[in-house]
């Protein structure tokens, strides 16, 4: 949606005319497959929510109205599963940028074969299949033979094993190492890219002028990565929002609730407890609470 | 952050030095030694996969692990391969239905991103929001409605079934990232072919298709890549083992009831990392131009 | 709303080049052959698949009418699939089962009674009085695999504890894990199943007992009583004092068990088969390096024990409910099935009151014999039913609470109340 509004609209649109027609016949696949695939079940996940529908009952569930959505708000697990997707998004997304950014700029102008492969091998997290990350990131967490809490030991910053995923306030941020891990090569990626794009002439002339290092950084390099920061910030919040492998690989949502997200919590409800009408009923209000998202993510490309 | 005194310009200044020069040099070996560290951080879990799969199942398992593989075996990879799983079809069956789900995400989107890009109707702007926020939904919550879909269709326990679900999120982002290198061309390519008196359709095949190849090939992998993620469908929709994906086939199989085996785990967790390692280095560059377009070029 | 014919065309679209590369083979079946489709996990595992295959194979030459196809579903999701399934009309004819998975899909209202079966027998079966439901029979026992305290001789020799004389009360085990701990600091002292997942409420189901407390089902005193409190505290200091290793599964521990890294382990009989699979101990060596107990008595003076063991279901829609009971018949109670499945794979016991005469032998072991005579005793029976999940995810979240965070015992009790109250 964004440098095209120029080449576009070159003849300008008469009004009301009835020669603009309302649809294109090369959109129709599209739709079609969309109404199937999404449509049809989010209208369903609509009607299940005001359902008492379990999977297990013989005797189908019956209307309750808006009652899953009261028993939701009075629900304490509920709240814990909002407040933690907030803060593994927030906090993952946050950190994953920072460090995706420091490496951009440690690397920004150092060419070379050897800085090539540099590059290629900071990528390579992005690549690792998420349920892989979890299960790899388990396996080195664990509190008796793990390698985390073996090399801890070894270089004595800890002097007893850490229960890095079964501490319930140790967890989240555990699980969020792995996220920032397996995140940030894609904030490096979109930022180097974005750093290549300066135009040649800013960096000279301000080298003419004799910028230091770091006011470079903050008066040049960053107001260039300003957008390119919030559209792939906005993309990988979306993707955090969903994430659902990597938690329940490692932790499946405990100890206690401590990470417990929105999208475990529901596949639990509705998959552990079968309880379709009430994960619905959450599965609406988080639809609702992404489309807020999904509004400032349209602004911010608007923008561009 | 904006504290300018702290590291001189990377230009020479006038008089140069000694001092600057020290300075300079002092710069570059923290420089250098923040890069080691980076290359540490990103590349040691993927070594310690590595490692812990060429080892013994007792070596793996030790409460003091071992830095290497003390008696290397391949016998984690030799067990996946003649097994009594079959890791084969695991295999043989993500390739299938996320190669499956990237092709028909390409053709049916290439269209719809074609008349997003360049066509005039009144709908053009909503539909291209509603796309963008198609993407955005949260796949778990069309889980119980989606199987029901699929039961009813008899897709479920198929890789048809899943190719389905994949879709779900592929078509929408393939929509998205199309039109956003179908904008990148100039419009004046186009013209000669009109005026030629081509349909549109023959445009879009004879013209724009062969310029955006690698944007399609580049679309192509991402949702390739985000169906090989993907792990709530096949547990959900899949009900048979030998059909099943390899991500959700790690959850199934190596969380048995009788014990967790990490040598082996850990050889599977490199075979699923393979494919994906492969395609997301084979279009990296132009994975970025598709996911940051106009957000780069138009800053 | 769409409609089902129009999601059948586009659907097509997909599925007919989909399917034309998933080649999905078929065998091709004679007219007169019986087809029985059969769930079940043994086949999904590493170190059971050959012996489920070849207990098979056997009953299809015995039987060369019926056709066993086996499907293999993951003991973690056998429940959920075959809930959908059911729901879906397209339930197998038969499946393995185990704990609470077997009420819940009892709860489906679709699952065969079995005691006309089940009276046809020729021989005595045990542990039918725990499988009823609304007095009816709804599993056949495969096998029996309860849990006993397993210890380590040679660990606890090490520690100065006599290792003829395994703790009997929860307050010798508090000072046999202390030695332990004390002499050889890389050793778990208690091996305890601590994630949240309904096994492993079923797991420490029977220590919440020997603590007299019992938050949930019938004649429950809650999470807030008295006991229940205690347990918690105890395993608060479990945890503080080092003797559990917290967030491991069970399965996690057996391989450490191999390796004499547990001295005590809270684990099922079939653990004998695993470790001698991992370290390649003979019977011998096994014997004089492991023993076996029931578990340590708490306030009440009384050992509980919880049965692991599995059992098979038969559907109500099957409509090969003949051929479905003679092949599940086979399974749990010919001599055949049970030396080449029961004992040596699953390495658990079969569910009969008498041995056959070919087996007396391969039963006669010391481990077998303890868990036979002092062990499947205690076994207590938990509160299973289609509410059991959310409760064991609510109890086992305070478990993991009290284990590993620092918030007033008080207080966990009264969240895991009130997430039980929601139900």
């Amino acid at each position: 949606m964004s440098n095209t509004a120029v080449m576009e609209n070159q003849k300008p649109v008469r009004r009301a005319s009835g020669r603009v027609p309302w649809l294109d016949w090369m959109v129709m696949p599209t739709l079609a497959v969309l109404a199937l695939v999404v449509g049809y079940p989010v209208v369903y996940t609509l009607m299940l929510s005001v359902q008492d529908y379990n999977l297990l009952d013989i005797v189908p569930g019956g209307y309750v109205g808006a009652g899953n959505y009261s028993s939701l708000f009075s629900d304490p697990v509920f709240w814990t599963a909002l407040y933690n997707t907030a803060v593994y998004t927030f906090g993952s997304v946050f950190v994953s940028a920072l460090l995706g950014l420091i490496f951009a700029l440690l690397l920004d102008n150092l060419a070379g074969p050897q800085f090539r492969a540099v590059r290629a091998l900071l990528l390579v997290p992005w690549a690792v299949p998420f349920v892989v990350v979890a299960f790899l990131f388990r396996y080195m967490y664990m509190q008796n033979g793990g390698i985390v809490n073996e090399m801890l030991l070894w270089s004595g910053l800890i002097d007893h094993p850490v229960p890095w995923l079964n501490n319930a306030a140790l967890a989240m941020p555990a699980v969020m190492v792995a996220n920032i891990w397996a995140m940030a090569p894609f904030f490096f990626l979109l930022l180097s890219a974005a750093l290549s794009g300066i135009p040649n002439e800013v960096i000279e002339s301000a080298r003419v002028d004799r910028a230091r290092t770091w006011s470079m950084i903050w008066h040049i390099k960053l107001p260039f990565l300003r957008n390119p920061l919030i559209v792939s910030s906005l993309l990988m919040i979306i993707a955090n929002f969903n994430d659902f492998a990597k938690i329940w690989a490692m932790t499946q949502g405990g100890p206690g609730f401590s990470t417990t997200t929105l999208v475990v919590y529901v596949y639990r409800l509705a998959f552990e407890n079968f309880e379709f009408g009430y994960a619905s009923a959450t599965g609406v209000i988080w639809l609702l609470l992404l489309l807020v998202f999904a509004v400032a993510y349209v602004r911010a490309l608007r923008m561009n | 952050m904006s504290n300018e005194e702290t590291f001189p310009s990377s230009a020479a200044l006038g008089a140069s030095s000694s001092r600057t020069d020290a300075w300079q040099r002092s710069g570059k070996v923290v420089q250098m030694a923040a890069i080691g560290f980076a290359l540490v951080w990103s590349l040691a879990p993927v070594y310690w996969m590595l490692s812990t799969s060429l080892k013994t199942e007792l070596e793996a398992t030790r409460l003091d692990p071992t830095l290497w593989p003390h008696e290397p075996t391949l016998a984690n990879y030799i067990g996946l391969g003649g097994g009594t799983l079959p890791f084969v079809s695991f295999f043989f069956n993500t390739v299938v239905s996320c190669f499956l789900t990237a092709l028909i995400a390409v053709v049916v989107a290439t269209p719809a991103a074609y008349a997003l890009s360049r066509a005039q109707f009144r709908l053009r702007t909503s539909i291209g929001y509603t796309v963008l926020i198609v993407r955005m939904l949260p796949m778990i919550v069309l889980l119980a409605p989606l199987y029901l879909l699929l039961l009813n269709a008899q897709l479920l326990d198929s890789l048809s079934g899943l190719v389905v679900g994949f879709t779900t999120f592929g078509l929408p982002f393939a929509v998205w990232m199309m039109k956003s290198f179908i904008d990148a061309v100039p419009i004046e390519v186009e013209e000669a072919a009109r005026v030629d008196g081509y349909p549109r359709w023959q445009v879009l095949l004879r013209v724009v298709v062969p310029l955006v190849f690698p944007g399609i090939l580049t679309t192509g992998t991402f949702v390739f890549m985000e169906a090989w993620n993907n792990l709530i469908y096949p547990l959900t929709f899949i009900t048979s083992l030998d059909k099943q994906t390899l991500p959700a086939a790690l959850v199934l199989t190596f969380t048995g009831q009788f014990k967790t085996d990490w040598g082996g785990m850990m050889a599977a967790a490199t075979i699923t990392t393979l494919p994906l390692m492969i395609a997301f280095f084979a279009v990296q560059r132009s994975m970025v131009r598709g996911l940051t377009s106009g957000a780069v070029a138009g800053a | 709303m769409t409609s089902i014919h129009s999601c059948r065309r586009v659907s097509a679209l997909f599925a007919t080049s989909a399917l034309a590369m998933a080649a999905v083979v078929t065998a091709a079946t004679a007219q007169e052959k019986i087809t029985l489709t059969f769930a079940n996990w043994a086949s999904a595992e590493a170190a059971t698949r050959p012996g489920i295959e070849k207990v098979i194979a056997d009953f299809e030459a015995a039987n060369p009418n019926i056709e066993i196809e086996s499907e293999a579903i993951s003991f973690s999701e056998i429940a959920r699939q075959l809930v959908l399934r059911v729901r879906s009309g397209n339930p197998p004819d038969v499946s393995q089962l185990a704990g609470n998975d077997t009420f819940l899909l009892a709860a489906t209202g679709k699952l065969e009674p079995l005691d006309e079966y089940v009276a046809r027998l020729d021989v005595e079966l045990t542990g039918l009085e725990d499988l009823r439901l609304d007095s009816k029979l709804i599993a056949l026992p495969w096998n029996h695999a309860p849990a006993g305290l397993w210890y380590n001789k040679a660990i606890m020799e090490e520690a100065g504890l006599d290792p003829e004389n395994p703790p009997k009360t929860i307050d010798e085990l508090m000072e046999a894990m202390a030695a332990v701990k004390e002499s050889q600091p890389d050793v778990i002292p208690l091996g305890l199943d601590t994630t949240n997942r309904a096994f492993s409420m079923s797991s420490n189901w029977p220590w919440m007992r020997t603590f007299g407390a019992q938050p949930v089902g019938e004649g429950a005193t809650g999470a807030e009583s008295p006991e229940m409190k205690a347990y918690l505290q105890w395993m608060r200091d479990l945890a503080q004092k080092g003797y559990i290793d917290p967030g491991r599964k069970i399965g996690e521990f057996r391989p450490l068990a191999a390796q004499d890294k547990v001295a005590f382990h809270w684990d099922q009989v079939l653990l004998q088969g695993v470790i001698q699979s991992t370290n390649g101990m003979s019977d011998e060596e096994f014997y004089e390096h492991w023993g076996v107990a029931a578990m340590p008595t708490g306030p009440g003076g009384e050992s509980h024990s919880f049965e692991g063991g599995h059992q098979l279901v038969m559907f109500a829609d099957s409509e090969k409910k003949e051929a479905a009971w003679k092949f599940m018949q086979y399974l749990a109670t010919s001599p055949d099935a049970i030396a080449n499945y029961t004992v040596s794979y699953n390495s658990s016991l079969p569910p009969l009151q008498e041995a056959p005469e070919a087996l007396s032998e391969e039963l006669d072991t010391p481990i077998f014999n303890a868990f036979r005579e002092r062990i499947i005793p205690t076994v207590a029976p938990q509160p299973y039913g289609p509410d059991f999940a959310a409760a064991s995810t609510a109890v086992m979240a305070g478990v993991q609470q009290a284990v590993t965070g620092t918030e007033p015992i008080d207080d966990i009790a009264a969240s895991v109340q009130s997430q039980l109250d929601r139900q």
